[in-house]
């Protein structure tokens, strides 16, 4: 598969020659520009002077516009956050921290620039000396390593005529993991033979919770012995505890898929892992070319699913995974 | 769904209400309109919002409107630009009124702007630019804080009072740049002429000419303040108070109850000679308001020539011609709120006129007396005049015994059977109209020529020109004096004659009309001409009189110094922009190689204290004895040249000096690691 995360040349040289400051006309402002031509045809037509004094008036809301809403975006500074975890095709929570030194920011939305990444975060009211996160709900198209060139910051203030944007260039890379759906297939046969606690045929001598107490039979673990209560009792008594139930898994990739194949595939064993572990079960994952040994906890879902999301993404380069990871 | 914030919609509502104002100071906008916006406007004011559960319903009633308007239009009731204000109001209100989304908010601000576009081409009013700063304002104030609404996420507050203060300031140079453009901005004609022709709110015309005067007519007029008529007179008086007749026309006939003209219209022509010229005319160049109400010229006595007039009518202006009537008067053939024209009035020691002027009709009633005329009134003027026959000499007998014997009032007693006999014998007062018909019948008794002139009286100063109210409007007696014509003669008492309103009020209607009046000249009738001007008296020094040229010095004027000082500063502030970026530049050359210079330092983990900077470093390591310090000296002084003292890096010579950087700590790294442990030399003080 192709490295998709890189932007193509096409988009990296519009960004390249791209101002530092972009403007848009809003509808409302399309609205005001057409009328304000309509009266400068008004007052040149008709000659009349209060038409002009109007003119004069709509052309300077526009030139003030255009200097407050530069203002807003001068001295801002931004910094990437990130995400906890996204998800490709599902909402994940994505943040970013707005400050500037002086003056005032008004009605700024945030945006990733020139990247997949749907969504954009919004800011009432930016004071000066202070950071502020903004939050985001952005979604990702696929799983994968998503290459972020910078942020687009954007304000409509103050009349919401002109919607000016401002790119801060900031490099970086976000790894989107493959969706968690439902697992469609059941994951298999888990690992057989005893391992640990499992696969025991007695169910009282596992290592979870207190169960309660027997007398000690012959032949079974004295370490098993309560000295306080046999002490008491007068006899030998051993604690139970609860046998735990987790087994082992080594999910699978399997080889040679490409394309929604692979991304099914990949969709599939994230969900399986997150079904698994979160039963507390050990997972681990076979890939074509590494294998992540079996384990339980967040940590293993985290790291079954980033490498799930390098799949196809083999040969991008160092500095890239390292940014991802 | 969100809920708005209710100031912005205060706003909002209130900036759609100057909106409308704008339009509404023409007062052409139908009362009903009035009524459903201002309705409408409480409503909103009281969140009340009636078209949110009912709009098929007022959808309808706008097509209802619409069709009304259309009809009104159609019929030629209404013009094109009243309706289309009209229904822009209608719209607006309908607005308001509905549920308050961001559509409603943009076509209440839409309509808003199209009321005011609508209300430059009805009103020529200064409250039109009230209106439209205060719309620009509030309007620009809801769309800032709708904008930070939308960015705010729910349930947390809008920082109102942060959007206030920078949109304050920028409000404040839209304004002055609105200004600078209007007066920047090249007219592309030379005659720019605003609306002025609009009523305005309360404008009754009551001062307008009839085609009789009636006695025992309430004399309500004499309390109205309202201005009439401004006229600048060329030679300029200059007096305070002008204290002159403007006579608009004069009446021959009188039955007992009211004076009426023998003659009707006789001729219409661009412009009216009553008189033969003299070389010595008063020139008057006078606008009649829309307060007057009339479509009779007037102008001082005793005018000479008529004309030039425009008509100031709500769709532009239009030239119009006069035509001329019995009694003197002229009148416009167009009726319009207001006029233009010109007139020329024989000077008041004008000599050599005649009557030649009248026709046989009218010098027969010259002496006409009414059919039932009271015998005592001929028995009084015969005991006043006791044989005077001499006209003028006779007049001011009579005029004297007027106003010693008789009182003036406006109050009236009702309608009389014989009016003039009750003002003489019974009630022994009267007003103006009452005063001169008693002089013109007394002299017509004894055989002497004379007629009733109306018109005003008064005339104040006001901004190089003249104003007369309706309160001026008054009636006095043409005595004609064989050899020099149709004299003045007034028997009103002199205290009576002007307008005799509220002093306060008329002082502050003057003040108004001052300012209305600078308005007119630097907005309404703002030319290329005054741009021209503008510029000529900026790049050349005004003309001086003939006797002060002698005494003043040659130098320019104070404005060319200020616009000097302005213009020096303005360079020189450009100039220190300009200056500062290539400084900047140096300046971020210098940080950038201290960067560098740091960044080496802490590679070679030079222990440095907590904020010590490199120009104390190197001191500390030179006091030290550290080798390091022969390496840092020569580049600590380079820094500190390019940061501060102006010198910036050679190409090429930052990076010479981070090598020597370089190789020096390496050189010291060297020596460190050859040392045995415990032997350590002088280091940049390890701690």
């Amino acid at each position: 598969m192709k490295a998709a995360a890189r932007p193509p040349f096409r988009a990296r040289l519009r960004a390249l020659l791209r101002p530092p400051r972009t403007l848009s006309v809003t509808k409302t402002g399309r609205t005001y520009l057409v009328v304000t031509l309509g009266v400068g045809l008004g007052a040149l037509n008709t000659g009349n002077n209060l038409l002009y004094l109007l003119l004069g008036l709509l052309l300077s809301m526009v030139v003030v516009s255009g200097v407050l809403s530069e203002r807003c975006l001068r001295d801002l500074t931004v910094r990437r956050v990130g995400a906890d975890a996204a998800f490709a095709r599902e909402p994940f929570a994505y943040r970013w921290a707005v400050s500037r030194k002086a003056g005032h920011g008004f009605a700024l939305t945030l945006s990733e620039d020139l990247s997949p990444l749907v969504g954009t975060g919004r800011l009432g009211y930016l004071p000066a000396g202070k950071e502020l996160v903004v939050r985001a709900d952005l979604a990702a198209p696929h799983r994968g390593p998503v290459r972020l060139s910078g942020v687009r910051v954007t304000t409509t203030w103050p009349l919401g005529l002109f919607a000016k944007t401002r790119v801060f260039s900031l490099e970086g890379t976000l790894l989107v993991y493959p969706r968690r759906g439902y697992a469609c297939r059941e994951p298999g046969q888990a690992e057989t033979g005893p391992r640990g606690e499992s696969g025991s045929p007695r169910h009282q001598d596992g290592t979870g919770d207190v169960a309660g107490l027997k007398e000690l039979a012959p032949g079974e673990d004295a370490r098993r012995i309560h000295w306080k209560k046999s002490a008491a009792a007068g006899r030998l008594l051993k604690v139970e505890r609860e046998r735990e139930e987790r087994r082992i898994w080594k999910l699978a990739l399997a080889p040679g898929l490409t394309g929604d194949a692979l991304e099914r595939q990949c969709e599939e064993v994230a969900a399986q892992a997150h079904q698994l572990l979160g039963a507390g079960h050990e997972v681990g994952l076979q890939l074509p070319d590494h294998m992540l040994r079996p384990a339980a906890g967040a940590g293993q879902e985290r790291r079954i699913l980033q490498a799930l999301a390098w799949v196809g993404f083999e040969d991008v380069d160092a500095i890239t995974k390292q940014e991802a990871a | 769904m969100k809920r708005p914030l209710r100031l912005r919609l205060v706003l909002r509502d209130l900036g759609a209400g100057a909106a409308f104002g704008a339009m509404a100071v023409s007062g052409q906008l139908p009362l009903w309109v009035l009524g459903v916006f201002l309705l409408s406007l409480v409503l909103a004011l009281c969140d009340v919002r009636l078209v949110a559960r009912h709009s098929r319903l007022s959808a309808l009633l706008l097509v209802i409107a619409a069709v009304l308007l259309g009809l009104r239009l159609t019929s030629g009731a209404m013009n094109a630009v009243v309706a289309a204000c009209a229904f822009a109001g209608l719209i607006s209100a309908q607005r308001m009124l509905s549920t308050p989304d961001a559509p409603a908010d943009g076509q209440t601000h839409l309509t808003g702007l199209l009321m005011v576009a609508g209300g430059a081409a009805l009103s020529g009013d200064m409250t039109y630019a009230l209106c439209l700063i205060a719309f620009g304002v509030l309007a620009s104030l809801s769309l800032a804080l709708g904008v930070v609404e939308a960015a705010v996420p729910d349930g947390e507050p809008v920082p109102v009072r942060s959007v206030l203060l920078p949109l304050s300031g920028g409000l404040t140079f839209a304004v002055a740049g609105a200004m600078a453009f209007f007066i920047l901005f090249p007219r592309l004609n030379w005659a720019m002429v605003g609306p002025r022709s609009a009523p305005g709110f309360g404008a009754v015309s009551s001062a307008g000419f009839s085609d009789t005067v009636r006695l025992g007519g309430a004399g309500t007029i004499k309390s109205n303040p309202r201005v009439v008529l401004r006229a600048t007179l060329t030679p300029d008086p200059g007096r305070e108070e002008l204290d002159a007749y403007w006579v608009g026309r004069t009446y021959d006939t009188f039955d007992g109850q009211e004076w009426t003209n023998v003659v009707g219209a006789l001729r219409t022509e661009r412009q009216i000679t009553l008189r033969p010229a003299s070389d010595t005319l008063l020139h008057q160049r006078v606008e009649l308001l829309p307060a007057y109400g009339g479509r009779t010229l007037v102008a001082l006595e005793s005018p000479s020539r008529l004309g030039n007039a425009v008509a100031l009518t709500p769709t532009g202006t239009r030239a119009s011609t006069v035509q001329l009537h019995g009694g003197g008067e002229v009148r416009f053939t167009i009726t319009a709120p207001a006029y233009t024209y010109e007139a020329y009035s024989l000077p008041p020691d004008a000599k050599a006129v005649t009557a030649s002027g009248l026709r046989s009709e009218e010098r027969d009633q010259l002496l006409a007396l009414p059919e039932h005329l009271d015998p005592r009134v001929a028995q009084m003027a015969a005991q006043v005049l006791n044989g005077e026959k001499e006209p003028l000499a006779a007049a001011r007998k009579l005029v004297s015994h007027l106003q010693r014997d008789y009182a003036y009032t406006l109050e009236q007693g009702g309608p009389q059977e014989d009016p003039l006999a009750d003002f003489l014998f019974v009630r022994k007062a009267g007003h103006c109209e009452h005063f001169a018909t008693a002089l013109t019948v007394l002299l017509r008794t004894q055989g002497i020529s004379a007629r009733l002139a109306t018109g005003f009286f008064g005339g104040a100063r006001m901004d190089g020109g003249y104003l007369v109210r309706a309160g001026d409007a008054h009636a006095w007696t043409h005595v004609f004096v064989p050899g020099r014509g149709f004299v003045t003669v007034d028997a009103t008492p002199p205290s009576h004659r002007t307008s005799q309103g509220s002093v306060l009020l008329e002082k502050l209607l003057a003040l108004y009309e001052a300012v209305e009046g600078r308005w007119r000249q630097s907005v309404v009738d703002y030319s290329f001409r005054d741009q021209f001007e503008l510029a000529s008296k900026l790049v050349r020094p005004p003309r001086r009189p003939a006797e002060a040229t002698s005494t003043s010095s040659r130098l320019p004027p104070a404005r060319a110094w200020v616009t000097a000082a302005v213009v020096a500063f303005l360079v020189w502030r450009l100039g220190r922009i300009v200056a500062r970026w290539p400084r900047r530049a140096l300046r971020l050359e210098a940080t950038r190689f201290l960067d560098r210079v740091d960044a080496q330092l802490a590679r070679a983990q030079v222990q440095r204290l907590e904020g010590e900077s490199l120009e104390d470093l190197t001191p500390r390591l030179a006091r030290e004895g550290h080798p390091l310090a022969l390496a840092l000296t020569p580049l600590t002084r380079r820094y500190l040249e390019a940061r501060f003292g102006g010198r910036a890096l050679r190409e090429g010579e930052a990076e010479h000096l981070l090598g020597t950087l370089r190789r020096a700590l390496e050189a010291e790294a060297a020596r460190r690691t050859a040392e045995p442990t415990g032997q350590a030399g002088p280091t940049a003080r390890a701690s």
